[in-house]
Parts: C-alpha cells; sequence; structure tokens
C-alpha cells in the first residue's frame, strides 16, 4: 500500500494496476448487492442477447477504482468523496483488466486530490472511465 | 498574465450556476447573503465541491486560510474579485 501524504501528491502522478474478476465474484457481487439481473447472472439470458457471457457488473469493475485510489494513488491517508463514471463497452469474468490512473488536480487547502482513470480489456477496449474525488483525513 | 475585470454581479451569476448544478437545486437563488446555513444541503462535503469547482472555473487558488475566513457568498465574491485582480 502507498502511503503518499498531501505534500507528496503532483499533477501528473500516475499508478496502474492489472486485476481479473471471476465467475464467483460475480455472483459474490449479486448476492451483496442485490442485483439480480440476469444479464449479469444467467448464461442463457446472456447469450440469448448477444453476449459470450453474462456482463460483469459495471459497479464491481469499478470497485477497482476504490483500490486504485485507496491503496495506490495517493493511498492509504485519503477517503473516497466522489467519483463519475461512464460505462463504454462490457467486460466479462477472465477478462484481464487493465486500472490506470492519473492526478488531475491537486488542492492544498481543501486536502483534494482529483484522479482520471480508466479500465481497459486486454484488446484496449475502454471499459470505463472515471474522474475520482479524495480527500485527505491527515495532513 | 492579463488581469481579469469581472464585477461582483456576473460573478454571482457564475456562482450561482455552480451551486445550482453542485447541490443539486436548479432553482436556487443565490445572494450574497447566502451561507451554510440558510443555503440547503451546503455541508462540509459540498463546500469542498464547490471551491474546487469554482477554482478550476476561475481559474485561481484559494488558500487555507482565506477560505477559513470566509463567511458567506459575498465574502467568497470579494475574494475571488481580489484574486482575479492579482492575477
Amino acid at each position: 500500500m502507498n502511503a503518499y501524504r498531501l505534500g507528496d501528491v503532483t499533477v501528473g502522478m500516475k499508478h496502474a494496476f492489472d486485476a481479473t474478476f471471476t465467475a464467483e465474484d460475480a455472483a459474490a457481487f449479486a448476492r451483496i448487492s442485490g442485483d439480480v439481473n440476469p444479464l449479469h447472472v444467467d448464461e442463457t439470458y446472456a447469450r440469448a442477447a448477444g453476449f459470450a457471457s453474462p456482463v460483469l457488473f459495471g459497479m464491481l469493475t469499478s470497485s477497482l477504482y476504490s483500490q486504485l485510489v485507496g491503496v495506490y494513488l495517493p493511498g492509504k491517508y485519503v477517503l473516497l468523496q466522489g467519483i463519475d463514471i461512464d460505462f463504454n463497452s462490457p467486460c466479462h469474468a477472465g477478462d484481464p483488466l487493465h486500472v490506470a490512473g492519473e492526478v488531475v488536480f491537486v488542492s492544498e487547502a481543501l486536502k483534494r486530490v482529483e484522479i482520471k482513470a480508466s479500465i481497459r480489456r486486454a484488446d484496449r477496449k475502454l471499459v470505463s472511465k472515471a474522474t475520482i474525488r479524495v480527500g485527505f483525513h491527515v495532513d | 498574465m492579463a488581469s481579469s475585470t469581472k464585477n461582483g454581479d456576473e460573478i454571482l451569476a457564475e456562482l450561482q450556476e455552480i451551486f445550482r448544478d453542485i447541490l443539486d437545486q436548479p432553482d436556487l437563488i443565490l445572494t450574497r447573503a447566502s451561507n451554510a446555513s440558510n443555503v440547503e444541503d451546503w455541508d462540509s462535503l459540498a463546500h469542498i465541491n464547490l471551491l474546487t469547482t469554482i477554482e478550476k472555473q476561475f481559474k485561481i487558488k484559494f488558500a487555507l486560510n482565506e477560505i477559513q475566513e470566509l463567511k458567506d457568498v459575498g465574502e467568497m465574491i470579494d475574494l475571488i474579485q481580489r484574486k482575479l485582480a492579482s492575477q
């Protein structure tokens, strides 16, 4: 885990990592969230709708944005305060996902940092993009 | 950099649009007397969102002591005017 302090964070800082979700992860998310939409949990339904397999929940893949800011950029000393996400392309269990983020705004007075981030599939197709707002809870 | 010459009414109009968007109150009427006590949902997180949006829109940077002294929208307008004039 990174533990950047506010004074360490500058516009242009970047971090990236890879992740993959399993069908079990999707099943767990369906149970936790209560979202049992068949496009996400029913193989037959998803195929009939034109997808190779059930579509991963956008809110599940977007949980990687939480990891990005809470663990890496800036890491330990921030709390997620807001996030705007666009979902661009579907992805599926087993797809390797590449998460990348870059600091685009820092306000020392407001203890606020903003990160532009994206999640892409292995074929570089954009799964989602986000603007993430975090606040430092320590100086 | 050339200094900006926005007057108080112009800044107030821009602030009203920012407040309406951030606070999700499309009919909000902002005045110089508006403050966190008389504007619904102007809480601490909204305050940060408001000030960061103002920094970006007006291309200014606030110092900690400046934002700690703000009592209402009127003082906010005065501060923005001072910041713009000093650029």
